[in-house]
């Protein structure tokens, strides 16, 4: 990035894309793609190394899934861990100097969050069906237009707590390196460590609200 | 900053082919791993069980083969003390019969001895008798008559005296 809020755009097929965020998003598709096949390269039944690390994170967002979607859910596994890769991955790829974070940009964001509201209330028709459209105006007609409200909010509120914190995170960094001297670089790093810390835990909490939306749609009323 | 425009649908296709790829190249490997894992967990678990209740069975096996074994040895044991103790008591028996036997023997043989020293004796009495009546009766008396009359002497001897000798 090189200036502020200003994007590269290439035009193709009559659209506009923003050509930075797609290079990076490929490189880090590239990346979590690498680290998936370098971990179950030679899978072990006593875990070594790569694998140990993959391994622990499928197991405990299979056990997320699994919790909060039940039985039910469990096709959906796949999707949140690569939900969860693809957006660590995408926040921590922008402290890496000259790169940039696909997810300081709210079209990866808003479609990310656009898409998981889809899958959701498609599979809510799907699996549930008329009462699944039912409990919108539940407990009486008029709440139809506070529901319609939420849904609305569901994928701003997402996209938008991961970009803002993610382009927060990376200008503060630009800013820090212009206002600070080079000699003293403690700020950077505190704050580069910060904003790796920050890059888990949105990307753990835009995991964690899709699954709890998710569990809306797909897991019985009676569980 | 926040312009909306096409790149927002390349993203949400950008990571549907990332959830197919990841599915295909890691996920369902590692789940299928995962679940060899746990049957092969399982599988131990109730080996180990099975082999602990199999070794819990063969131990009972050996303790009640070697309550049996000691139960015979000491049935074994105790006949032959049992049989020991009557040969024993057999043997004294014989012996204390031999005793017996011996015992009667000798004495019938004293009794024969003495009788036989009776009869001597009174061979010996009649002569020694009849020898003392010739020479003081010295004639006239035939020797038949001298022998009865000696006898019938010796006989009343006999039964008043001899009968206190000694053996």
């Amino acid at each position: 990035m090189h200036e502020i809020g200003v994007r590269e755009t290439v035009q193709f097929a009559g659209f506009t894309f923003n050509w930075e965020t797609l290079v990076m998003t490929w490189i880090t598709m590239a990346i979590v793609i690498l680290i998936a096949f370098l971990a179950s390269r030679s899978l072990k039944l006593v875990p070594t190394g790569a694998q140990n690390v993959v391994e622990m994170l499928i197991v405990w967002l299979r056990e997320q899934v699994h919790n909060n979607l039940g039985t039910r859910g469990d096709f959906l596994t796949p999707l949140i861990v690569t939900l969860f890769l693809f957006l660590v991955i995408s926040n921590w790829l922008g402290l890496v100097p000259r790169m940039a974070s696909p997810t300081n940009d709210l079209n990866t964001t808003l479609g990310l969050a656009l898409l998981m509201v889809l899958i959701v209330h498609v599979l809510g028709i799907y699996m549930k069906g008329m009462h699944y459209i039912k409990h919108f105006f539940q407990p009486v007609a008029p709440f139809v237009v506070i529901n319609a409200i939420e849904e609305v909010a569901k994928p701003i509120t997402l996209s938008f707590r991961l970009f803002g914190n993610i382009m927060a995170g990376e200008i503060l960094i630009i800013i820090l390196l212009k206002l600070v001297p080079i000699w003293m670089p403690i700020p950077s790093v505190v704050w580069l460590a910060f904003s790796i810390f920050i890059g888990g835990v949105q990307a753990f909490i835009f995991t964690s609200l899709s699954l709890a939306y998710l569990a809306n749609a797909v897991k019985e009323s009676e569980e | 900053m926040i312009d909306i425009n096409a790149t927002l649908v390349a993203q949400m296709l950008n990571f549907l082919i990332l959830v197919v790829v990841l599915r295909l190249v890691a996920y369902k490997p590692i789940v299928k791993m995962l679940e060899e894992r746990s049957q092969r967990i399982a599988g131990s678990i109730k080996k180990a069980d099975e082999d602990a209740a199999a070794a819990e069975a063969t131990l009972k096996e050996y303790k009640a083969q070697l309550a049996t074994a000691r139960t015979k040895a000491q049935e074994i044991m105790d006949k032959a003390e049992k049989r020991a103790q009557d040969e024993h008591a057999e043997k004294i028996q014989a012996t204390q019969a031999e005793i017996k036997q011996m015992k009667d023997n000798a004495k019938a043989e004293m009794q024969r001895e003495r009788a036989q020293a009776v009869e001597v004796l009174k061979g010996q009495m009649v002569a020694l008798s009849m020898a003392a009546a010739q020479k003081i009766v010295s004639k006239n008396m035939d020797a038949a008559e001298n022998e009865a009359l000696v006898s019938e002497f010796i006989e009343q001897l006999d039964k008043n005296k001899i009968g206190d000798l000694p053996c």
